[in-house]
């Protein structure tokens, strides 16, 4: 990530040093370094580094402040949710940024939460070529594996994450049913996603456990150091679901980043992910069933792209990045055909 | 007749100095966004290629097809009312015209990936 320059005011860095010392116990909190790191239309990622007198933290912590940006556009979960996701994937053992202090909007003028800093790379391109990154490229594939399977230990019905609608229906009947709101609200028809679409409708499968799904776990999506696994990140889509969509969704071609041999993610064998996920899991799954989730993972990338097009199209948000991305959906609905006619 | 060179030879010439000249003179960080300037170059390109053509063969297919008059949307609307109804399923000759139809798109928005292996 590289610095964009605004630097916060210095108000709010007074009120943020004060939140600090109370949440964290301290007599002292220095803000060392404050660096922008990612400033979108949604969120804002802020880089403090404090020196801390007294209390649990004393001495220097990094950390990230994920805030709403200061224009926010809707959002699939708050702040507040995102903390509350972050402490429930933490507390089972997956490999996230550690959620520190959830803060309240009168500190900051908009929600914010602060995590530990995490380090390494998340490039996707350059992770799946790069393998002075995450050591030996099976053993991480087979921790994916073993990290979904930890995440998905979480099941509902869970208090703190009683904000997470339950599906109505099967999750892929479920996702069904919103595709086709969303394209029967669209002016273009898409037949071939229509496709696809009824494709998955004809072999939805039956669902009979729901867990806590990443719904975003791929390449692009985690860090790496040299060593290894850093923290997966973006939990702005997680819910209920299949435990495999996450693996469909990390397997699909389209997530693979040129590197279509390695079919998990673009780094390491299936084999790998299955056989991480199993040991976690403790009882074999029906592989063959991923061969559905990731036929599903290439009509809802697909769904998401048109969306960001639209961003484009619609004069909202005039952007070269979604403009191209719009024009990734006929390779997706291509690769939905190959897979189904 | 238009002058010469037209906006896909311009298009062709303008990516060519933008690649070839501009490129290796950037500071790394904004090498992305001179690919996706070119890459959006490259798409406008093949439109302009392209045409009219393949979408005006598109709509006779459908008519033959569907049986139907109207313009492109409205038969393409037809298409999906009849995959949804299941029509499709047994329709070879549909389904061939749906990949084609595709397979057109894809020339024009990210033709490296139809030369995939396997």
């Amino acid at each position: 990530m590289s610095a964009i320059s605004p630097t916060m005011p210095l108000l709010q860095q007074q009120a943020i040093i004060d939140f600090l010392c109370r949440v964290a116990g301290a007599q002292d909190v220095q803000l060392q370094t404050v660096k922008l790191l990612t400033g979108g239309a949604i969120q804002e990622n802020w880089l403090l580094e404090l020196a801390i007198t007294g209390g649990d933290y004393a001495g220097h912590l990094a950390v990230v402040l994920r805030s709403d940006a200061a224009s926010a556009v809707s959002s699939s979960h708050s702040r507040a949710q995102e903390f509350a996701l972050l402490q429930a994937a933490f507390a089972v053992g997956v490999t996230v940024p550690e959620p520190l202090w959830l803060g309240e909007k009168t500190v900051f003028g908009r929600d914010f939460f602060v995590m530990r800093k995490a380090n390494g790379i998340a490039a996707g391109h350059r992770i799946v070529k790069d393998t002075s990154l995450g050591g030996d490229r099976e053993l991480l594939t087979e921790r994916m594996g073993e990290e979904m399977a930890r995440l998905h230990r979480i099941q509902p019905p869970n208090e703190r994450l009683a904000f997470l609608p339950v599906p109505e229906l099967s999750p892929a009947l479920q996702g069904i049913r919103i595709f086709r709101q969303f394209l029967d609200s669209h002016p273009t028809p898409f037949p071939a996603l229509e496709w696809g679409i009824h494709w998955l409708e004809r072999y939805a499968p039956r669902t009979t456990e729901l867990v806590l799904a990443h719904r975003d776990w791929r390449t692009g999506n985690y860090m790496l150091d040299e060593q290894g696994l850093t923290a997966i990140l973006d939990w702005e889509f997680a819910g209920w679901s299949d435990r495999l969509e996450d693996v469909g969704w990390f397997c699909a071609r389209c997530w693979r980043f040129g590197q279509f041999n390695n079919e998990a993610g673009g780094i390491g064998s299936r084999t790998a992910l299955y056989r991480g996920y199993e040991r976690i899991y403790g009882q074999p799954l029906e592989w063959q069933n991923v061969y559905y989730w990731e036929v599903y993972a290439h009509v809802r990338w697909a769904m998401i792209a048109i969306q960001q097009g639209e961003r484009h199209v619609s004069g909202q948000e005039p952007s070269l990045e979604l403009a191209l991305t719009a024009h990734i959906v006929p390779e997706l609905e291509l690769e939905i055909l190959r897979m189904t006619l | 007749m238009r002058e010469q060179p037209d906006g896909r030879a311009l298009l062709a010439i303008a990516r060519t100095v933008l690649r070839e000249q501009l490129l290796p003179l950037l500071p790394k960080e904004q090498h992305y966004s001179a690919l996706m300037i070119a890459n959006a170059m490259s798409i406008a390109e093949r439109q302009l290629q392209y045409g009219d053509a393949p979408q005006q063969a598109e709509h006779q297919a459908l008519v033959a097809l569907l049986q139907q008059e109207g313009d492109l949307v409205f038969l393409q609307r037809e298409l999906v009312r009849r995959i949804r109804l299941g029509w499709l399923d047994e329709q070879t000759e549909a389904k061939q015209l749906l990949w084609s139809m595709t397979e057109q798109r894809v020339r024009e928005s990210a033709p490296k990936s139809l030369s995939r292996s396997g």
